[in-house]
């Protein structure tokens, strides 16, 4: 049985806290919100806790909540991609006739540590410039391993309209992964 | 040949396919394009790399930046005060 001490949380865990849901949020201000609401829901929650989980693992189930939720708020307040809004951006990746507009370079195969973990800088930033929405659904399905119907129905938004967010997302990840240092010589 | 989708098409389909398997005549499709296409095959792989990386790098990178200490004192202000009441 793990015992809890609510005094010890912030001490203990923010900094993880922050960290988790900063990748998935991509802005300080909403993560630390994350952070607050997760622990202040956590005080209230404490008389149903189990003890089977560890208190990190118990705080980090609240928090993926709190993490729906801001992105849920945040989507009221920033307006909504359209399906037609940026497509010009996917233009001008591809040739009139639907080629790709310059050949895709092979990614690198990283090995080391200190090699994954400058790409994992590398994945953080590009995600990070994203359009808000864009980043934050991108994020719950490929970070966070939401399934798309969960994705569609926590956030209200159509499948359809989903699917154009994560595909637009993906190109730009690629490339801009690609511009900032994947590519190099070797597989992937 | 309309039935082979353009590299355009064929990115949509890719990705789409990481979220939810394709209905048959789409998987077709795609596999038809895939097996021509170079940059595709490639696109279509780097979709699966980058999830790999995305979800092996489990969240505890320590060497993200932690709470701001503006941000932890507000924080520990109002847990203290959700504590008191």
């Amino acid at each position: 049985m793990n015992m809890l001490d609510a005094r010890t949380w912030l001490a203990d865990h923010g900094d993880y806290l922050f960290r988790v849901a900063r990748r998935q949020l991509h802005s300080d201000e909403l993560a630390e919100d994350a952070v607050q609401e997760t622990l202040l829901a956590a005080i209230e929650a404490q008389a149903r806790y189990a003890g089977d989980a560890s208190p990190r693992t118990w705080l980090t189930g609240i928090l993926k909540h709190k993490i729906v939720d801001l992105i849920r708020r945040q989507m009221r307040e920033a307006e909504i991609p359209r399906e037609e809004d940026g497509e010009e951006a996917v233009d001008s990746l591809f040739k009139q006739d639907g080629h790709w507009a310059e050949p895709l370079r092979p990614w690198g195969n990283p090995q080391t540590e200190a090699e994954l973990s400058q790409l994992r800088r590398v994945l953080d930033e590009c995600a990070d410039r994203l359009k808000p929405v864009m980043a934050q659904v991108f994020s719950l399905r490929e970070v966070a391993g939401l399934e798309t119907e969960e994705i569609c129905k926590e956030l209200n938004i159509t499948p359809t309209n989903c699917w154009v967010l994560l595909h637009r997302a993906r190109l730009f990840m690629r490339q801009c992964l690609e511009l900032n240092g994947f590519s190099k010589a070797g597989a992937a | 040949m309309k039935w082979i989708p353009t590299c355009r098409e064929t990115t949509k389909l890719a990705s789409r396919a990481m979220d939810e398997r394709l209905p048959f005549a789409d998987r077709m499709a795609m596999r038809l394009h895939l097996a021509i296409c170079e940059n595709c095959t490639r696109f279509n792989r780097q979709l699966q790399e980058m999830r790999r990386l995305f979800r092996s790098e489990t969240a505890a990178d320590d060497n993200a930046p932690g709470l701001a200490p503006e941000a932890r004192q507000r924080i520990a202000t109002e847990v203290q005060n959700k504590l008191g009441s």
